[in-house]
């Protein structure tokens, strides 16, 4: 397993960034592929938009925006039909590949 | 650069049953080398594979099989738009003079390993292509107002021109009014808005100028070609773009000094029902907002323009052999040999095939 699946193992969503030229690096890796770098990491504030969003059998799932930029497919859960731009909170885990879900805040 | 023309084409039926990738293999490349006039396979120089099988070294499997000793033999992958790269490192290596007569051969097994992306990180556990297909879908009627009738269009026409295609998965006629009622796989996708995984090949055989005219009566050239990635990763696609697409045909385009008002045929890449007006608007054939109408008329009028063989929606999808089978389509109708499915003198005809929810795309525009 990678940092970065252990980290979600242990519900932990890492940033993969690079101080040098002071980018995040999606998906995460060791060296920064604009100045080949060692990039380090910091936890995700779990803060995100809905950017669209579906619904399969009762269950929403959309693409999210976490607030540091990075774009990731995750079940939704909310008490009413989600809103483009509407805020959510992630959680995340690992079982043989990662799991993103979110919680619409202040619903 | 050298011209490229295709000589010869063949082609398995495609089914959901689950053949062994070589036999298939063997069938596309026997029929493809008896189509042409002078079928000496020992004049062959490559021999080139497109697949998402597991399989080792099928070109040269495919070699011993067919009885050639090429002096280029090897695999291409790239998921779904396989069979179109394998067919433009085929022009690449005839162009360049490194070759003379090039066999591509495309196949796919019904349970292929390609719908599924582990690297990418950012699909989380909603890796299947419905989650991406869903989504392409709402945003395209959100920002475009397109219906849920406009969508299932697509599938009915396909699903129409696909009966004339005896070749297809699926010879069974769908109205609109099924497209619509058919089991729903979430909000925003029907099943008969999805192209269905299956088995199948089909191989195409390429010459250069020089040699062209031995093999066919009807060589078909290779005009233009575009090829862009943009990315692996589904989640850096704007929703409402197949970005790959509009600069591959920009590319092609230029290739071939034509615009997009110039093509008569096209088969375009219909992994879901709306990644067929997607492709329609960033060839410039029509745009995203007029799409659903364009498509609308095309059904009415029986207008058989795009994906005449039933894309992939119809014919169903062996990803490896995708893309050659779309280019035996053009090259049969600018042939004049697409029997029922032919349409009026077609002089000029664009391939667009694309894989990883168009993070990559390719692009051929075809002459007679």
């Amino acid at each position: 397993m990678t940092f970065f699946e252990e980290q979600l193992e242990k519900g932990v969503f890492q940033i993969c960034h690079c101080e040098n030229c002071n980018n995040t690096i999606w998906p995460p890796k060791e060296i920064c592929h604009i100045c080949y770098d060692k990039t380090s990491w910091k936890e995700s504030r779990n803060r995100g938009k809905i950017l669209e969003f579906s619904k399969k059998e009762s269950t929403y799932f959309g693409l999210i925006e976490i607030d540091e930029g990075i774009r990731v497919l995750g079940d939704i859960s909310t008490k009413s039909t989600p809103k483009i731009g509407q805020s959510v909170r992630m959680n995340v885990s690992f079982n043989s590949k990662p799991n993103y879900s979110f919680i619409v805040e202040n619903n | 650069m050298n011209k490229v023309a295709i000589v010869g084409t063949g082609q398995t039926k495609f089914s959901k049953d689950n053949h062994d990738v070589e036999k298939l293999l063997f069938e596309s490349a026997s029929s493809c080398i008896q189509s042409v006039n002078n079928s000496d396979s020992n004049n062959i120089e490559g021999v080139l594979v497109s697949t998402n099988n597991n399989s080792k070294y099928l070109g040269a499997i495919l070699s011993e099989t067919m009885g050639i000793r090429p002096k280029i033999s090897h695999s291409i992958e790239n998921l779904c738009s396989s069979g179109t790269n394998a067919i433009i490192s085929a022009y690449a290596y005839i162009s360049s003079g490194l070759s003379d007569l090039v066999l591509v051969s495309g196949v796919e097994s019904s349970t292929n390993p390609g719908q599924v992306l582990e690297w990418d990180k950012s699909r989380g556990s909603l890796e299947h292509p419905i989650y991406w297909g869903s989504m392409l879908t709402k945003s395209h009627k959100r920002k475009f107002n397109t219906t849920e009738e406009e969508l299932a269009i697509v599938s009915a026409k396909n699903h129409k021109q696909a009966m004339d295609n005896p070749l297809a998965y699926s010879n069974e006629p769908r109205t609109i009014s099924e497209v619509m009622n058919s089991k729903q796989i979430t909000d925003d996708l029907r099943i008969l808005d999805c192209s269905r995984s299956c088995s199948g090949s089909s191989s195409v055989l390429l010459a250069s100028e020089e040699k062209a005219k031995t093999y066919s009566d009807q060589p078909i050239w290779i005009t233009g070609i575009g090829q862009k990635t943009t990315s692996a990763s589904f989640t850096k696609n704007i929703l409402d773009e197949i970005e790959s697409t509009r600069i591959a045909a920009n590319s092609a385009y230029k290739m071939a000094k034509i615009e997009s008002k110039n093509i008569d045929v096209v088969e375009v890449h219909d992994a879901f029902s709306v990644c067929e007006l997607m492709a329609l608007s960033e060839l410039g054939i029509t745009s995203n907002e007029k799409s659903g109408e364009f498509v609308r008329n095309l059904f009415n009028t029986e207008n058989r323009m795009v994906n005449p063989r039933g894309g992939l929606i119809g014919a169903g999808h062996p990803l490896g052999a995708t893309g050659i089978s779309q280019t035996i389509e053009i090259i049969n109708q600018l042939q004049g040999k697409s029997d029922k499915r032919q349409i009026s003198n077609p002089e000029t005809g664009l391939i667009h095939n694309m894989s990883a929810a168009g993070t990559s795309s390719s692009i051929m525009v075809l002459k007679n």
